[in-house]
């Protein structure tokens, strides 16, 4: 399935450090027909130059803000360029290019706001069984603290409608932005759907990926948001 | 009578810098309000720090105020941790606005 010709898809890539895989990446999902707006977050490698050689519209922080400041970053632009659907993907590889489809038809199928890929749907190829049970335990921890209904959480693969990324103001810079993106989309009280895809690990998406450890770093910062206005 | 007056002084001046932040991190100013309150109590009042020391099990009332300390510390401590939170939050959004501005302006026809 190709994109609505009709609507104006963006699919953000919050990129660091990603000059090794991100040419194959923004030109598969180029190849699909969707405009990619990547967000170099700094990046001390020629991410942004790759990726505009092979056509994505490059957005560069000065600094390394981390991947939550950079995917709003992409959200603020996309909105302004007056994107319809935003989809986010990540940079190292580890998304299915062919899911997106799956996502945007899901927003105008069930008439939702938020598409929100989930690996226990789809597929999680290559997971580490340490992660898996992390994930699993996270998953229960955002099921109380949002009240979503959900079977998959930290995932960064998901799709929104114009009125669904308004809502989204992500503050969390680091990873404890996956948390507070939900959060936002229970306080919106817009429809949000589940679907399917897969996600295929590789050393080099292990190796970039979220470690054990930072699953503490998520709590302190969630915490720590809780604390100050 | 001495020691008394320095850390009233010193705790008054942390019921003040509590009132401040109450109102950007309120937790944070209660906190603090509430250790400082104690702390006053204490001092003032030593018997009573000696009597609630040996009921948690301290031992001594001056043990007990100086944990208080201790807490009071912490909380600035805290509180220091979510200054730089914010600062970082001004930080982003400056960066935000000039990445996006370079982009467009890149985009424009010269």
């Amino acid at each position: 399935m190709q994109p609505d010709p009709g609507k104006c898809i963006w699919v953000v890539i919050a990129a660091y450090n990603e000059a090794g895989v991100i040419a194959r990446v923004v030109a598969e999902v180029r190849r699909r027909g969707y405009t990619v707006l990547l967000i170099d977050d700094g990046s001390a490698d020629a991410t942004a130059a790759t990726a505009e050689m092979v056509g994505a519209v490059v957005i560069r922080h000065p600094v390394n803000l981390g991947q939550g400041a950079a995917l709003q970053t992409g959200i603020e632009f996309a909105l302004h360029e007056g994107a319809d659907v935003i989809v986010t993907f990540d940079a190292d590889g580890q998304h299915r290019v062919a899911d997106i489809d799956g996502l945007i038809g899901a927003l105008a199928e069930h008439d939702a706001d938020f598409a929100l890929g989930s690996r226990f749907l789809g597929g999680a190829v290559n997971l580490p069984p340490a992660r898996r049970l992390l994930l699993k335990a996270a998953t229960w921890f955002t099921r109380i603290t949002s009240g979503l209904s959900l079977t998959d959480t930290h995932n960064g693969f998901r799709a929104m409608t114009r009125r669904g990324a308004r809502g989204i103001r992500l503050r969390q810079n680091r990873m404890a932005h996956a948390s507070e993106f939900l959060n936002q989309v229970s306080a919106s009280r817009l429809k949000y759907i589940e679907v399917p895809v897969t996600i295929e690990y590789s050393a080099y998406s292990l190796a970039k990926g979220q470690k054990l450890g930072n699953s503490l770093s998520i709590l302190i910062d969630l915490s720590a948001e809780s604390l100050h206005r | 009578m001495i020691a008394q007056l320095i850390l009233t002084i010193l705790l008054t001046s942390i019921l003040l810098y509590s009132w401040i932040e109450y109102r950007r991190a309120p937790v944070i100013g209660v906190l603090s309000m509430l250790a400082a309150f104690s702390g006053l109590y204490f001092v003032w009042v030593p018997d009573h720090a000696s009597w609630l020391a040996a009921l948690v099990g301290i031992g001594r009332g001056v043990d007990l105020m100086l944990y208080l300390w201790v807490v009071i510390s912490l909380i600035v401590l805290l509180n220091l941790h979510l200054k730089l939170r914010a600062q970082m939050e001004v930080i982003t959004v400056l960066a935000r606005e000039l990445a996006i501005a370079n982009a467009r302006s890149a985009a424009s026809p010269k």
